[in-house]
């Protein structure tokens, strides 16, 4: 790709949010950060970004939610790659239905993150 | 003898003279009056058995004394001719000839009837009195006052109007009104009280070494109740035993009319030491106990305070991990690393803030008193349970009153009772699954002034025992002690409050209602 790739953000955490930017561009991506759901969507990343990470449990809608949303959005499907703190078996099941590309637990090791990143830009 | 009698009718004293046999000779007018008996009908009879003289010791002996040495004078009982009985002051003289034979005996008499009968009122009030001083269970002092009233009556004259105040900015004086005060009577329970052995031991000694300085205040009232003429003043404070420990007392000053009178002060001392340790005590297990309760409830949200946590950890790390990236680089952008050590210090810092937050939540310690908005407190317990609120799904309503007075109290113990009526809230709804969680936060006032806030949720409302709610150990939940609630009533109350729960449609509201500050 010509352009740096633009990787998506949603997070609500104002700690998270910009360390996670900053690893982006530690990485040579751009990252565009995201307080909620609905910001993501009514923003114009939705058409530009090449992945997207987002929180699990968000002010609006869940991430799982926005997931499930954006399946027919796009010609192209946005690589979504969620990130939760909860443990519960069942968010597996539901991640699969939404058609996840990852899905990590916190505390996550940024290596495991990386390579998933990489993996959904070369898809 | 005509002239001497009308003379006699003016007297206003009974003139009654009789002779040798004791038969009436003369009766003035005062006499018919007193003794109910016409001139006519009482003159030739014998006086003492007409009236039915009576004294303690035989009328015979009387007679007698009055023959030896010429006159007698004394009281005697006698029963008028209706049957009433009168006390008499009587005199009586002996008139003798020339050759010292009994001529007449002349007798006047004054009725003191009614002055008798004060005067055994007043001893068999006074004999029951010093009964009852001596008898009771509670110490009793009488204090000679006279000293302290010439001290304090010339202030008026020099125009301080203010009594009290004068005192307080006086303490000189007033320990010099301490000393001028003298202990006239002490009873076996003061002597017990104080320590002394027997009454010598504190008889005649000024009261000055039985207030300790702190206690001035409480003396300075005793006298302003005094001298404005208040009849009882209670007031609890501590005194000195003769050996200078201190003793926690009720003090009770009493000042009738009568003792005031007699310039004495009347002062009832009960010993309270036992009652004050069992309410420090009482205050130490109810510290105690909320502290027990603080922390479980703590662990109730301990998911949810290491999730807080966690959140400034895991940018740390992702901050130190990019970091690493830009300095592996070839060209490592300074300035990105430095932005990202900048934003890893302040993370550490806010995960810095949370854990002494939480660590002065478990503390415990002592109740603080400062001015607190119930607004702020409310904004306190939102950010503290924000992620709470959002893992279950519970949005917040603010309608907090703007201006509102400012509550006295503890601010750790008041946050925790609102934290524990929105997590019960929060709770409460979750269980229930219900839909669409709402807390609400309502702060206002009363026209009583004091503050109210409202904590209202849409859950399934008050369990059916409602009047159970606030009592130990009480709980509809399937985990928890129960001991949320009547932790909060404590807290609340020990700040001059109240708490009520209520079930409204829709749901349940919590009113906790609080004095202001003045």
């Amino acid at each position: 790709m010509p352009a740096k790739p633009l990787i998506a953000i949603v997070e609500d955490d104002d700690s998270l949010r910009p360390a996670l930017i900053g690893l982006m561009r530690s990485l040579g991506y751009d990252g565009a950060g995201f307080v909620s759901a609905e910001d993501f969507l009514a923003a114009d990343a939705l058409g530009t970004a090449d992945c997207l990470v987002t929180d699990l449990q968000l002010p609006g809608i869940s991430g799982l939610d926005l997931a499930a949303r954006l399946g027919g959005e796009r010609e192209r499907p946005l690589p979504v790659i969620l990130v939760t703190a909860r443990t519960e078996k069942s968010i597996d099941e539901r991640g699969e239905a939404a058609g996840l590309f990852c899905l990590l637990r916190k505390p996550f090791e940024a290596d495991d993150l990386i390579s998933c990143i990489r993996r959904a830009l070369d898809s | 003898m005509a002239p001497q009698t009308d003379i006699l009718d003016l007297i206003h004293e009974s003139v009654v003279t009789r002779d040798a046999g004791g038969r009436v000779l003369s009766w003035n007018a005062v006499s018919e009056e007193l003794y109910g008996w016409p001139r006519l009908d009482a003159l030739g009879r014998n006086l003492h058995d007409l009236l039915k003289s009576r004294h303690d010791a035989p009328v015979e002996e009387l007679e007698a004394r009055l023959l030896a040495e010429g006159r007698w004078e004394g009281e005697i009982v006698r029963t008028t001719a209706s049957g009433q009985e009168r006390v008499l002051d009587v005199r009586w003289s002996a008139e003798r000839d020339v050759d010292g034979a009994l001529v007449r005996i002349i007798e006047t008499a004054r009725d003191i009837t009614r002055r008798k009968a004060a005067e055994d009122a007043l001893r068999i009030s006074e004999y029951r009195y010093r009964n009852m001083f001596q008898a009771m269970a509670v110490a009793f002092w009488e204090v000679d006052f006279t000293g302290v009233g010439a001290m304090l009556i010339p202030l008026r004259d020099q125009g301080v109007t203010d009594l009290g105040a004068y005192l307080h900015a006086h303490r000189d004086f007033v320990r010099a009104t301490m000393e001028q005060a003298i202990v006239a009577d002490v009873n076996a329970k003061a002597l017990e009280l104080f320590g002394a052995t027997d009454a010598a031991g504190m008889i005649g000694q000024n009261t000055a070494r039985f207030w300790p300085r702190d206690s001035e205040p409480a003396y300075i009232d005793a006298l302003v109740a005094t001298m404005t003429r208040e009849p009882h003043l209670v007031t609890e404070t501590q005194l000195l035993r003769l050996d200078g420990s201190p003793i926690e007392v009720l003090f009770t000053v009493s000042l009738s009319q009568e003792n005031r009178r007699r310039g004495v002060l009347l002062i009832g001392v009960v010993d309270i030491s036992a009652r004050k340790q069992a309410e420090g005590a009482l205050q130490r297990l109810q510290a105690e106990f909320a502290h027990a309760a603080r922390v479980s409830m703590l662990g109730e949200l301990t998911a949810s305070i290491a999730h807080e946590v966690n959140q400034p950890l895991a940018a740390i790390t992702t901050s130190g991990e990019a970091s690493l990236r830009w300095l592996a680089n070839d060209e490592p952008d300074l300035d990105e690393v430095r932005g990202l050590a900048g934003r890893m210090v302040a993370d550490a810092r806010r995960a810095a803030s949370i854990i002494a937050r939480v660590r002065a939540m478990a503390e415990r310690r002592e109740p603080e008193r400062i001015a607190l908005s119930l607004n702020m407190l409310v904004e306190d317990v939102r950010t503290f349970l924000a992620h709470e609120l959002r893992a279950q799904d519970v949005g917040i309503e603010l309608n907090l009153q703007p201006d509102l007075a400012m509550v006295s109290g503890d601010r750790t113990q008041l946050q925790q009772v609102i934290v524990n009526l929105a997590v019960n809230a929060v709770q409460a709804m979750a269980e229930a699954g219900v839909p669409d969680r709402t807390l609400r936060f309502t702060t206002g006032a009363l026209p009583d002034g004091r503050l109210t806030l409202a904590v209202e949720d849409n859950g399934p409302g008050l369990p059916p025992e409602p009047g159970r709610l606030f009592d130990s150990f009480f709980t509809t939940k399937a985990s928890g002690m129960g001991m949320g609630l009547p932790i909060c009533r404590t807290i609340v109350e020990a700040h001059g409050g109240e708490i009520a729960g209520e079930t409204i449609a829709g749901g349940a509201r919590f009113v906790v209602t609080l004095p202001a500050t003045s």
